[in-house]
């Protein structure tokens, strides 16, 4: 059964953001939309510190400490939205309640948006953000790395990335509701079965979004990093993916996770029933604090 | 910022300390699968329960067994060392036999109810005690790990660590896939499924689900319009705001004039073109089986000469 709020969520998505997603899109637009919109999320709770330093080099970023006394764990969080935008105030309240659940220190990182920084900006910084928590002395055997939608495929590719360098592995990874596929060739399966019910998103504009993240470089679509899809999961961490039956994206996860697996990796996929996408993030509504509580389950079996 | 460092000091207490922790994996990965099942429980009863008691089993036979009791024994050393944390501790040591008497009641209710009971309001209120039940074990654990987790390697001593490490049990069986397959087989069998639905346990029927689609289709499509209704409102006031004069103020008039009569255009013809389509739509699915029908029989007629 699925909650009154949740149900509302739905409803003002479908009446905003999804159609939106379907017009001609024009990101000063969304972003001042998106930034009125934030106004309904509380901010974060008192008990929850916010500091900036260490900073990074080209985009802001933000650790988060309960007062509650934190343990070694760490949780590194990428926002979403489509990589061009970011619901700020929504998105630190999602690591905020991640980090009380699970006594951890956050990190969230506002990596450069398209499409006046496209890829590689984004992961360079994901990739900065990653690599400061390794210098700080932070074992990466207490470090979880989580995205949703748009940073949940920046995760990927930050596991995927820091594996080709050698890098040592965080000690899991969550991802709800990755986009993790930008060839976006699907003539079948959830983004066409889910077009209609899935009350955020919409690929009409799909193309668009492609060429605005990729720039000049639309032909890298295919590219590990930016499709993880397709990508060789040997030597990553286990995986756990949280993901609507009604998304257009849920394929992705399914995808992901498939290749995951044979490549000896662990991977989980909790598919949830009629939930929109990012529901983890209302924080007003049951089920995302049931999803947080599942969230912390995992966090606490990776970084006991 | 702090940071803080893998390497720990060599103590006694160490290897003690880890293994507790290790014991919260296991209880995690079973509150999660608790979670899972609970929420099926009312329309799933038989599988629901099988892997329910199981796991309520499992917390029995080994948490409460033997977590507890070695919590317990550390907590009476810190106690002894360190009086600020008395009540606190008493307090976790209180959840342990209150968690220990909720478990017992839970997985004796769920043995002992019918299906039909599960399935009604008997099973919804066991339901509610199941998520009581999680919620205050997951806050309990977070407790333990702020309280006492960090703080007991520091006020220990050798002597301590000896008396608490004695007697000790066996290790967590999550850990051994056969132990679990033989002791607790639906939970185990569970546990190995990578994939988990939540909430997908009433399959909708065709119907419903086309219904369904059409209403969704009908919000997308006044959605769409309302979305750009508010936008030309909005295009509108900023033109009358920018006129200069009567005559850039006319033009504007003129501009909103059409605009709107287009938009006026859209209201008409969109939701008319979807009741065409859908129309359409319906007729062809409701012709679909009986055209089947006719290929069927023409196929079986020239298959039979």
């Amino acid at each position: 059964m699925v909650s009154w709020q949740t149900r509302t969520a739905k409803l003002l998505s479908r009446l905003t953001i999804r159609q939106s997603l379907k017009r001609e899109l024009s990101i000063a637009d969304m972003r001042e939309r998106i930034r009125s919109m934030e106004r309904f999320f509380p901010s974060v709770p008192d008990d929850i510190r916010i500091e900036n330093e260490p900073g990074l080099s080209h985009c802001d970023a933000e650790w988060l400490t309960p007062s509650s006394g934190p343990t070694e764990r760490v949780i590194l969080h990428l926002p979403g939205g489509a990589f061009m935008t970011r619901f700020v105030r929504a998105e630190r309240l999602l690591l905020a309640r991640m980090c009380r659940a699970t006594n951890a220190r956050g990190r969230l990182v506002f990596y450069r948006l398209a499409p006046e920084n496209p890829y590689p900006a984004g992961l360079d910084d994901c990739m900065e953000a990653y690599q400061q928590i390794l210098d700080l002395g932070i074992p990466p055997e207490h470090l979880i790395i989580s995205g949703v939608s748009a940073g949940g495929c920046l995760a990927l590719s930050v596991l995927l990335k820091a594996r080709d360098l050698d890098l040592p592995m965080p000690a899991g990874a969550i991802l709800m509701s990755p986009a993790a596929d930008m060839t976006d060739e699907s003539t079948d399966g959830s983004r066409v079965a889910n077009a209609a019910r899935d009350a955020v998103l919409s690929l009409e504009r799909g193309d668009e979004i492609r060429r605005l993240y990729l720039g000049e470089h639309v032909e890298l679509a295919n590219h590990p990093y930016i499709s993880p899809v397709l990508a060789d999961y040997t030597g990553l961490p286990p995986l756990f993916f949280q993901v609507s039956g009604s998304e257009i994206l849920l394929d992705d996860s399914h995808r992901c996770a498939e290749r995951a697996r044979a490549c000896g990796v662990p991977a989980e996929v909790e598919v949830w029933d009629r939930m929109p996408h990012g529901w983890q993030a209302l924080s007003f509504a049951p089920e995302s604090g049931r999803a947080i509580a599942r969230l912390a389950d995992f966090i606490r079996e990776r970084c006991p | 910022m702090s940071t803080t460092q893998s390497s720990k000091p060599s103590n006694p207490g160490h290897a003690f300390m880890r293994a507790l922790r290790q014991d919260h994996v296991g209880l995690s990965r079973v509150m999660r699968e608790i979670d899972t099942q609970a929420h099926r429980l009312t329309e799933d009863p038989e599988g629901a329960r099988a892997i329910l008691v199981d796991a309520f089993r499992y917390l029995l036979r080994y948490h409460h067994a033997y977590h507890h009791p070695r919590e317990d024994r550390l907590f009476a050393h810190i106690r002894a060392r360190d009086d600020e944390l008395e009540q606190t501790l008493q307090k976790l040591s209180h959840e342990h036999e209150s968690g220990e008497q909720e478990t017992e009641r839970l997985a004796d209710d769920l043995t002992h109810a019918s299906s039909e009971d599960l399935a009604g309001e008997y099973g919804a209120a066991l339901v509610n005690r199941i998520n009581d039940y999680l919620r205050h074990t997951r806050t309990h654990m977070r407790h333990e790990e702020t309280v006492f987790y960090s703080r007991a390697e520091r006020v220990l001593t050798d002597e301590d660590w000896l008396a608490i490490t004695a007697d000790d049990g066996p290790d967590d069986p999550i850990t051994d896939i056969r132990t679990m397959r033989a002791s607790y087989p639906a939970l185990a069998r569970s546990l190995d499924d990578p994939t988990s639905h939540l909430g997908l346990n009433r399959p909708e029927r065709s119907s419903s689900n086309e219904l369904r689609l059409q209403v969704l289709a009908l919000t997308d499509l006044y959605g769409g319009l309302m979305y750009e209704a508010i936008d030309l409102t909005r295009t509108n006031f900023r033109r009358l705001k920018s006129a200069r004069g009567p005559v850039s103020l006319v033009r504007a008039a003129g501009t909103i004039y059409a605009d709107n009569l287009r938009f006026a255009g859209q209201c008409v013809t969109r939701p008319s073109r979807w009741a065409v389509n859908t129309g359409a739509g319906l007729i062809v699915g409701w012709l679909k089986p009986y055209m089947n029908d006719q290929q069927d029989r023409t196929g079986e007629q020239f298959g039979g000469e």
